[in-house]
């Protein structure tokens, strides 16, 4: 029995033993509020915050030649590649090492609110939307750049940067220029009989899509599936019309005559072609199977003999109506955490993403900066033309509502959009059924 | 009485550090679930206001909830019913074979072993509109070809058909191995007594794996009422939420907006679905 008695006490304690040792190395390894706030307590204990200690460490970590690490969360795909393609100078410059995540969109934003509830975080650098700006400034998620050191200069496309401040305070810095411009194929638009400088209205656009419809091709392909992709598409046909989805004191501008007309109009164009995915949008545009589509400058990086080239989208409903400014922004920002564990190093960072050289450099990578010096130089501008439509439409960009409800915003309107897409509402009762939960969304 | 006390105490001390284990990571999250439902959670401010029932009246008020939930109930039955139908058909024939069942087992356990996230792409690519496998084949046998996962006619039955091929296997295996239990000698007994394949099948077989049966349809419904990764991946919820899940509903309105007690609220509710559902299945385990 005392054999048994003692069998069982081993076997308690290596389970115990086993279990404790499972739970250090997540606090090791792991990104956890619990790794964060024993970092808090021993750091308080010392009578200095976690973010000094920090960068304490950093710079110890520097003076023994030992390389510091920073971690960046960004935009996967072609917005963070080129940031990758900048990185291994800066490291080797600062003797650093610099681990890079590439999120969905819908994870970035996740990841870093997550983070954001830590005395200190685990990111140094991140990729932001414009759509999250209320939501960040409001919580105070990202530090002030202007107290750190950075301004914007002159080169920069001054409408990109609306948004990246808080009256005076810069809180991030427009990396890359992503804005709604129209994707065509050369030769569909061509055999449709057009030209792409013709279509400068939405009935010349609707023309050409159920020419090419005609022609045993795809008219218009569009994103139908997420809340946010349809409502994304839909936007700048919406601007064209007069339309918006707020008005200035941000109450829900849905249920409107302008609305009404875009959708109806909207309906119209996606019956010339078909919903597809985003991959499938572009490889659909470039092989020809379908003429036209919304599409953003990160997606596909046309060359001067791609198939597909973009354009502005039509600023006008039809010819003789009033312009607009139809291009949507979707511009990805860069920031700083305000719990960001080595500020400075991330500020020098952020300068030097940020530098004109770099940025240029960026281009061949499939970067779109927000800098006059890169997209109007003659060199750029002869492989990657578009560059020039690009160029237009960040000078005239409309961003999207400084919202912190944007999110649940797409999330409604996207459904009821999605509705009548699908023909299983009509648009009145499908808008009326948005405007009444936008409203009680925004009260 | 001594020999007893000292059995209770080396029980508790065998099972002691397994129920801490379950209460850490299944009570403790269970529970904080409960009172966060109950409450106004903001997590970027960090606060937490209790505000009683309000995360569970604005759910059943909100009508993309409804049809989350109405659509979740239907994939779960269709899914689960041919899942286990399919898998026991499949068991009935490779039990049924008189050579090779190694090789067919371990290649009809395939589908099962991949992720969820693999298989939809795996799927996604298949039946693009552009360049998928599938839609050439149909083009080419002069087929009517579908956008997939951007139909209201079809986005559904796609979702279910790659969910069934994917967990067919996981029933079959289930079934299979109850079907190794059963007595041959009842089978010859029933064959002297001239009982047809159908007559065995019904008296003998269905009986003896009646409870695998069971056990693996209440598997199958617990992990199908979950269904989130194909979903998101595939359509999104979409076309007009015809194939929107309550956990894609939970993503989308609560998770991604940061409303962590409304995704609370949400998560108790699937819970007690998911409870009603399998109570069916326990009690005929159970019987």
């Amino acid at each position: 029995m005392r054999t048994k008695k003692w069998m069982a006490l081993a076997m308690s304690t290596a389970m115990l033993g086993t279990l404790t040792a499972c739970g250090n190395g997540g606090q090791q390894t792991g990104t956890s509020a619990e790794t964060t706030k024993t970092a808090q307590a021993d750091s308080s204990q010392a009578g200095e915050t976690a973010a000094e200690k920090t960068t304490a460490e950093t710079s110890e970590a520097a003076k023994s030649g030992e390389a510091a690490k920073m971690t960046l969360i960004l935009r996967g795909g072609n917005y963070a590649d080129v940031i990758k393609a900048a990185l291994p100078d800066f490291e080797k410059e600062h003797n650093v090492k610099i681990e890079v995540l590439d999120m969905s969109f819908d994870d970035l934003h996740t990841g870093i609110v997550l983070d954001a509830a830590n005395e200190t975080g685990s990111y140094d650098l991140c990729m932001v939307d414009g759509s999250w700006m209320a939501e960040f400034t409001e919580n105070q998620v990202l530090a002030n750049l202007s107290e750190m050191g950075y301004s914007f200069d002159d080169d920069i496309i001054p409408n990109t940067t609306k948004i990246c401040t808080v009256g005076e305070d810069i809180y991030l810095a427009p990396y890359f220029g992503n804005v709604t411009v129209m994707l065509y194929n050369k030769a569909n638009v061509e055999n449709a009989g057009y030209k792409p400088e013709d279509i400068k209205t939405l009935e010349d656009m609707l023309k050409a899509a159920q020419a090419a419809q005609a022609a045993g091709v795809n008219g218009f392909a569009y994103r139908g599936d997420t809340g946010d992709n349809i409502v994304s598409d839909f936007l700048p046909i919406l601007l064209a019309n007069g339309g918006w989805v707020v008005d200035e004191n941000n109450k829900p501008t849905v249920d409107t005559p302008e609305f009404k007309e875009a959708v109806n109009y909207y309906l119209e164009l996606i019956g010339t072609g078909m919903a597809l995915s985003k991959d499938d949008l572009t490889a659909a545009v470039d092989n020809g199977s379908a003429t036209l589509a919304i599409g953003w400058p990160g997606w596909y990086v046309p060359k001067a003999d791609s198939a597909a080239n973009y354009m502005v989208s039509p600023s006008m409903a039809k010819e003789g109506s009033e312009a607009y400014n139809t291009s949507e922004y979707g511009t990805w920002c860069i920031g700083i955490p305000a719990n960001s564990p080595n500020p400075d190093l991330a500020m020098e960072l952020l300068q030097y993403i940020m530098d004109p050289e770099v940025q240029l450099a960026s281009v061949a990578n499939g970067g779109v900066p927000c800098r006059y010096s890169c997209l109007t130089n003659e060199d750029v501008l002869k492989e990657y033309p578009h560059l020039a439509t690009v160029c237009k439409a960040l000078e005239n960009g409309v961003y999207r509502p400084t919202i912190a409800q944007w999110t649940e915003f797409t999330n409604i309107l996207g459904a009821e959009m999605g509705n009548i897409m699908a023909g299983t509402k009509t648009t009145d009762q499908g808008l009326a059924d948005a405007q009444t939960q936008l409203e009680a969304l925004m009260q | 009485m001594q020999n007893k006390k000292t059995n209770t105490g080396f029980m508790y001390q065998l099972t002691g550090p397994t129920l801490l284990f379950l209460l850490v990571m299944t009570a403790y999250p269970v529970i904080f679930t409960l009172c966060y439902s109950f409450t106004d959670y903001n997590y970027l401010k960090g606060t937490h206001p209790f505000s009683g029932l309000a995360n569970y009246k604005a759910l059943f008020q909100n009508m993309y909830f409804r049809q989350a939930v109405r659509n979740t109930i239907v994939f779960t039955v269709l899914a689960a019913g041919l899942e286990v139908g399919l898998g026991l058909l499949t068991a009935l024939f490779v039990k049924s074979l008189k050579r090779g069942q190694k090789v067919v087992r371990t290649l009809l356990l395939l589908p099962y072993l991949l992720p969820a996230v693999t298989v939809a792409l795996i799927w996604r690519m298949m039946l693009s509109p552009n360049y998928g496998i599938v839609t050439e084949l149909f083009a080419n046998l002069g087929l009517p070809v579908y956008n997939w996962f951007h139909d209201v006619k079809t986005a559904f039955g796609m979702l279910l058909l790659i969910d069934v091929w994917q967990n067919v296997p996981f029933a079959f295996l289930l079934i299979y191995a109850h079907l190794q239990g059963v007595p041959e000698s009842q089978y010859q007994a029933a064959s002297i007594d001239g009982a047809g394949a159908l007559q065995r099948f019904w008296h003998i077989t269905l009986p003896n794996i009646g409870n695998g049966i069971a056990l693996c349809a209440m598997l199958r419904t617990i992990d199908t009422f979950r269904l989130f990764e194909k979903v998101n991946i595939l359509t999104g919820g979409g076309p007009a939420n015809t194939t929107t899940t309550i956990t894609q509903f939970m993503y989308m309105y609560g998770v991604k907006t940061m409303k962590f007690g409304f995704a609370s609220a949400c998560a108790v509710v699937m819970t007690v679905f998911v409870l009603i559902l399998s109570s069916v299945y326990i009690r005929k385990a159970m019987n």
